[in-house]
């Protein structure tokens, strides 16, 4: 009787080296293209409807570059009063200006605490929400 | 040239940053499992709340009535915070040492001769750069030794009219600045020290300069020589012995609630353990003694109890699993039913390069390299403790306790900062 051993055979097949595979590394990275100075970046989430002249919806992602120099109507993120906001920055009116329907320029005051915190280089809109929860 | 950065209240000021509502309040941050304050902002070290080491529960009242806002410590947001800082002062210097999570030194290298537009200049740009890239307030001190930018840096945070910057560059800025500090403010000069050099009529830093480096190693010790060097212009730092192998390693920490039971005291030690016996894998050393250590709190009525176990190895070790079979010994030692546990830890002493130690023939080691690089390479890879003795047990009632905790506004999606549209 004639004994089988159990293994299945392999022949010394081992195809061709993918010629791709040292650039493997050049794969896409969103960070790479959207964020200029990691450092003095941070991400936030827009809430509320007073941006969407501009395109920014309740819900998007706000890139925040706190190294940009602030340009008259940048789009900035400021904290007025203890409260982060995203709105237009007029320099000469010194005002707030929210670039949506129905709202009126907010005029500082010599009562305001307020700071620019960084501009607003990109917004992020989810046309799809995430599969998973933020 | 050398310059030391530091942030002011390192952890007050962290949670100031992605919280505007109280950049204007008297900010506390409390240790581990919300024990003690281990830090506290400006506003309330004006106030006069906020004393560091003070146990939580003592000043509660008192925190309440400024109206303190009370944080537990976010490591998450610290280190990412500290990262960012640093790589923001690494812009200005061709070399830099990080000496801890708020400070750094920079480093010109040998030549003195200052950028075109000033050290000053230079200095307060930094500053400037990190306050408006991170909105971290920091104090940068300049000097030609290490030794001096630290004293350089006291100047500017503690002597009033530098604001936060301040340069050693001539004889007369040395004089002033080093005149107008304690010896006990000069990096490297402890208390003990410090008084015993005050016996010998040496009061402040400026005393101490006029020195005689060779007389005062005599009297002291060369690390008081290289100091009184120092303060002279000589460097005798450098980035190695800045930061060299620690000489012990400890793993403690006080528990989240009282523990009673044996069982969980024993998964704490091998926590500690494992913590330990990591960090010294990490700075590729061998422990050739080990100390285990429990103690209830003294603060609890019920008296207070303190025990410890020694243990010396015949072949120094590096092994989880070789201290690890340690506890039961240990515990056997420092448990006693009754007692409700407050804190424990774990030191490795004696400790010895791993590639100059000498092995003892008869002796052989019985550490196992191989898996302990497997277990740490894991661990690196998918985060801490995936991998990990049974010892440690799966179910650890004393966790860390952060009542107060902020948002981890930079590591975690669903902590990101809310901005209002």
């Amino acid at each position: 009787m004639l004994k089988f051993i159990p293994i299945k055979a392999h022949a010394g097949i081992v195809g061709f080296e993918s010629p791709a595979a040292e650039y493997s590394q050049l794969r896409l990275n969103l960070d790479q293209l959207l964020i200029d100075h990691p450092s003095a970046t941070y991400i936030g989430i827009a809430e509320g409807e007073s941006m969407k002249g501009d395109g920014i919806f309740s819900g998007d992602l706000l890139i925040v570059d706190r190294s940009q120099t602030i340009k008259d109507h940048d789009v900035v993120v400021a904290n007025l009063n203890g409260v982060f906001v995203c709105k237009k920055i007029d320099k000469v009116q010194k005002c707030l200006i929210s670039s949506g329907k129905g709202f009126a320029p907010y005029y500082l005051c010599e009562g305001d605490e307020f700071q620019i915190e960084g501009v607003v280089t990109r917004s992020i809109r989810l046309h799809r929400a995430f599969k998973k929860k933020l | 040239m050398y310059a030391l950065c530091d942030v002011n209240s390192m952890y007050a000021s962290c949670e100031k940053v992605f919280d505007p509502a109280i950049r204007n309040k008297p900010v506390v941050v409390l240790t581990n499992n919300d024990g003690c304050i281990c830090a506290a902002c400006g506003i309330a070290k004006q106030m006069g709340v906020g004393k560091k080491f003070v146990p939580y529960f003592q000043v509660k009242k008192e925190l309440e009535a400024v109206g303190a806002v009370i944080r537990s410590s976010n490591y998450e947001l610290y280190a990412d915070l500290s990262q960012r800082m640093m790589d923001t002062c690494a812009r200005f210097a061709p070399d830099m040492n990080i000496y801890s999570i708020d400070e750094c030194f920079l480093s010109y290298g040998k030549s003195v001769s200052a950028p075109a537009q000033g050290w000053h200049k230079l200095a307060e740009a930094i500053r400037k750069t990190v306050w408006r890239e991170v909105r971290l307030p920091i104090c940068v001190g300049m000097g030609s030794t290490p030794t001096l930018a630290k004293a350089a840096n006291h100047a500017a945070k503690r002597i009033s009219g530098f604001n936060g910057v301040a340069v050693i560059d001539s004889e007369v800025k040395r004089k002033d600045i080093l005149s107008q500090m304690l010896v006990t403010d000069i990096w490297g000069i402890g208390s003990r020290l410090g008084r015993r050099l005050n016996l010998m009529g040496i009061n402040n830093a400026w005393d101490l300069a006029k020195q005689n480096p060779t007389k005062v190693r005599k009297d002291f010790s060369i690390l008081v020589e290289s100091t009184v060097r120092e303060l002279n212009g000589e460097v005798r730092h450098n980035w190695d012995n800045v930061r060299a192998a620690k000489k012990e390693i400890y793993s403690t920490r006080s528990f989240g609630q009282r523990i009673t039971e044996i069982e969980q005291l024993q998964f704490a030690m091998a926590t500690h353990v494992e913590i330990v016996a990591a960090k010294l894998r990490k700075q590729k050393s061998l422990a050739a003694a080990v100390t285990f250590f429990a103690s209830s709190s003294p603060h609890d009525y019920d008296g207070y109890f303190s025990e410890s176990y020694f243990h010396r190895f015949t072949v120094p070790t590096n092994d989880t699993i070789n201290i690890i079979k340690l506890t039961q010994a240990a515990l056997n030692k420092v448990f006693k039913s009754g007692i409700r546990y407050y804190k424990c830890g774990v030191g490795l002493m004696d400790l010895h390069s791993e590639q100059l130690f000498q092995y003892d023939l008869f002796s052989p080691s019985t550490d196992n390299p191989k898996l302990m690089s497997c277990m740490d390479t894991i661990n690196a890879r998918f985060g801490r403790s995936t991998l990990h003795t049974a010892a440690k047990g799966f179910e650890q009632k004393f966790a860390m306790r952060r009542e107060f905790l902020s948002p981890q506004y930079t590591t975690k999606w669903s902590d990101i900062p809310k901005i209002l549209c």
